[in-house]
Order: C-alpha cells, then structure tokens, then sequence
C-alpha cells in the first residue's frame, strides 16, 4: 500500500513540476523554491520505494547485509531531511518576504540551497556514523532504536521553527498590514495559508506517532491516517501547492484554451499582458514595483483590471 | 551340577550387571559426558581467545556440538533428555566459561545516554544555527528598509 503511495506521489509531483517548467510565464522565486521542493519530494520517494522494494520485502537481502543496503538507507535519511528542510526554506522565504523586508529586492536563493539540499547531509551522516558504531544490526532495518532521533529530532526542530514563522507571518499580516495594506495583506494571507495547513499536516505524524489507540476501531483509523499522512505526502503538496493555485489552473485553462482555438486569435503573452495590467491598474495604494517580485500579486493585479481576459482568472481563489 | 549352577548364577550376575548398567541413569551418565563431551569443547574454547568466549559467532558451534553430545549419550545409555545431570553439567559449564558476559550483550541495545544525548543534541542546536544563519543571510542581502 505504500508503494502506490509512494507511486501516485511520484506521479502527481511530476506532473506538477512539468507544468512548473513548461509554463515560463509562471516562474518567479517561490516558483523556484516549489520546484526544488518537488524535486526533493520525488527523489525521497523514489528511495523509499526503491527501499521497500529491494530491502524491505526481501528477506535474503537483509540476511546478507551489504553494504549496498546502508548506502541506501543512508540517502532516504537524506532526502528525508531535505523534504523538511526544503519546506522550512520555503516558510524562511515567506517570512523573509513579508516580515522582514516587505519592500524587498529579489532574494538571493544561494542560502536557500544550501539548507535545502546541503544542510541534510549532516544529520543522515551523523545518523550513520552512530550507527555503524552503536547499533549496526542489518540493513539498519530496525526502527526500535532511539537513534532514529539524530534524524528525527531535527526534522521536528525544522517543523516548529517553520511553524513559528508562518505564525509570526499571520500575526503581521493580521495587526500590522491590516490598516494600511488591506488588500495585498490579503493576498499575502492567502500565500501563508497553503504552507500554514502542510506544515502541520507533515509534521502531525511525528508527534502522533507514539499514540496509538487501544480501541480496534479507533487504532484502524489511525493506521489509515498515518499511512496517508506517510506516504501520500508527495500528492499532497502538489495538490496545495500546485493543482489548487489559482494562477497554475489560469495558465492550464488558458492553454487549453488556446489549443482549443487551435488557429483562432493569438493571445497575447502573458509577459507582455500583465505589463500592460500594471500600467492599467487602478490600485494606487502600494507601489507598482513590489508586484515585480511576488508570484500572487500578479494574480491580485489582474483581478483589479477590466481586462477581458483577467476576467477568467477570478475565477478561483489563490491558495498558494 | 554344581559348576552349572555356578556358571548359570555368574551369567545370571553378568545380565543383572549388564541390565543395571543399561537402564540406569546414575553417575555413570555424568562421568561419560565429562569424558567424551566436555573434553572436545575445551579444546575448541581454548582455541578461541578469552575475550571471545562471550561471542556468541564464535561459540555456537562448539556450544551447539557439546548439546549433541549429551544428547547422542543420553540416547546410548537410554536415559531421558534432558535431565538433571545434564542440567547441572551445562551449569558447571556456563559458570565457567560464560559468568562474566553481560545479560544483553548479545542483543543489540542502544549506547547509554551519556552517548546518546549529544548523538541527538548536537544535530538539533546545529539545524537550529543553521536556520538562524539563512534568515540572518537573507535579510542581510535585502537591506532593510
């Protein structure tokens, strides 16, 4: 069960990533930081499956005890991280944004992939030396062994770290921005909201994990909890924050509709057509260049204009 | 008549001696596994090092053969098996050669706390570092305003 798990993830993520690469009129920095955070989730349950698959179901691997197997073992400890740590930077990135500097430059991404992609590395080769040293049963199977929290205990630490944030985010967007900035601390809170609901959603299993229920009934529903929480997860995140973005399914139904068209009339770019909608807009409150570096303020932007075809996009809300 | 008698009766005494020594179970069982079996497993343990005698890898064969012994024995000389005798052999044995291994040393355990505790808080205060440091690097590369 895991395995199709694992699959749909897999799938559902690629998809994803390739209407994140296909659509260039989408990409900006959180685009980027989606796309590396994908990118992490497929790899880690490619390693899972390959894990479950190769080691896990067969026993005469695990008797045999290569070292193969603590090599694998070894990188879905590091993709693991990554996943957590890519969905802290992604609420770094948030909280940099409207927190800290709310009138801000593009980022630099370079410290983003380092603890991202770089940073992981530390724990899962900590996690290996203690190990080999302490607890080298084979293939490392065994989940009885406390050491499993020199991987664990920082994915918690990033979870809540990312939880504060995004909490702190709310709670500038709720008392400081209201007054003043009414309509893009809307939008803002809409942003904050698809990371505010994942974050617990992927950290949930952590802290439910030691209580199972002594019920029958109740210990069955939260196996399927558990296991959906597990190993859905890759689906999960890119449905919140991909197939449920307002400005994604505008960008789909625009394609689609353009094929439908097929040689009918040639839209205009959407380069070029939300240039046009700044110049267009009757927002005066907030400077035009912040929306140069937010992905959702182009959304708010066209929702405000008369032109024809922004019409469509508001249809939908912005999730993400 | 007399000689017969006397040999019937010496025949009579052979059996009763043959029939004592193949249904009883009494020291004799003791002696012979001491003889036959405990010789061969000293030997193999004293071909292992010392430190080597609380391993099980290095133990179960030899461990596995002197079980075997007393068993094969034990069927000779058509006694039960296991029994006492056997019970006590085995305690004499372990007490010499396995006394000082530790209860759950052949089971995989955790290292003690004082290990463990900084396996888990080192990596937890470095990640929380580490984030301090991005958001410090990333604010650093907007200037405030």
């Amino acid at each position: 069960m895991a395995i199709v798990g694992h699959a749909l993830s897999i799938v559902s993520l690629l998809i994803s990533l390739a209407i994140f690469f296909y659509f260039r009129s989408l990409s900006c920095q959180r685009i980027t930081l989606h796309k590396n955070l994908f990118c992490s989730y497929v790899l880690n349950s490619a390693f899972t499956l390959v894990n479950l698959i190769t080691v896990v179901n067969n026993p005469k691997v695990v008797q045999r005890n290569p070292i193969g197997c603590k090599v694998l073992h070894f990188f879905h400890m590091y993709m693991l991280g990554c996943n957590y740590f890519w969905m802290l930077c992604e609420g770094i990135y948030l909280h940099t944004l409207i927190v800290v500097a709310v009138f801000a430059e593009e980022q630099h991404l370079h410290w983003y992939y380092l603890l991202g992609w770089g940073f992981p590395l530390v724990p899962a080769s900590i996690h290996a030396v203690a190990r080999k040293k302490y607890f080298d049963d084979n293939c490392w199977m065994s989940v009885e062994t406390h050491l499993l929290y020199v991987v664990h205990g920082p994915i918690m630490a990033a979870l809540l770290v990312n939880l504060f944030f995004l909490l702190n985010i709310v709670r500038v967007l709720v008392t400081k921005l209201r007054d003043t900035h009414r309509a893009e601390s809307n939008m803002y809170m809409k942003a904050v909201r698809a990371t505010l609901i994942l974050v617990p959603l992927l950290g949930i299993q952590f802290v439910i994990f030691p209580w199972r229920p002594e019920n029958r009934l109740a210990g069955e529903i939260y196996d399927y909890i558990m296991h959906i929480l597990m190993h859905y997860q890759g689906l999960l995140v890119a449905t919140i924050f991909c197939f449920f973005n307002g400005e994604v399914q505008g960008a789909l139904k625009r394609q689609w509709m353009q094929y439908k068209a097929q040689w009918g009339q040639r839209r205009r770019e959407h380069c070029s057509m939300r240039s046009t909608s700044y110049t267009a807009t009757s927002i005066t409150e907030v400077p035009a260049f912040m929306y140069h570096h937010d992905c959702n303020s182009e959304h708010l932007n066209g929702k405000q204009t008369e032109d024809s075809e922004l019409v469509a996009l508001k249809t939908g809300e912005t999730y993400a | 008549m007399a000689s017969v008698s006397w040999r019937h009766a010496l025949f009579f005494l052979l059996v009763v001696n043959l029939s004592v020594l193949t249904t009883a179970c009494s020291s004799h069982y003791g002696n012979a596994i001491e003889e036959f079996c405990l010789a061969k497993f000293k030997l193999d343990m004293e071909v292992l090092d010392q430190r080597q005698w609380c391993s099980w890898e290095d133990t179960v064969e030899s461990y596995g053969e002197l079980t075997n012994c007393t068993f094969l024995v034990a069927l000779k000389m058509n006694c039960f098996w296991p029994n006492r005798m056997v019970d006590e052999f085995f305690i004499r044995v372990h007490r010499h050669y396995f006394h000082d291994c530790s209860m759950s040393g052949r089971l995989l355990h955790d290292p003690p706390n004082q290990i463990l505790g900084p396996f888990i808080v080192v990596p937890i205060l470095v990640t929380l570092l580490m984030t301090a440091l991005v958001v410090w690097r990333s604010k650093r590369s907007e200037g405030i305003i």
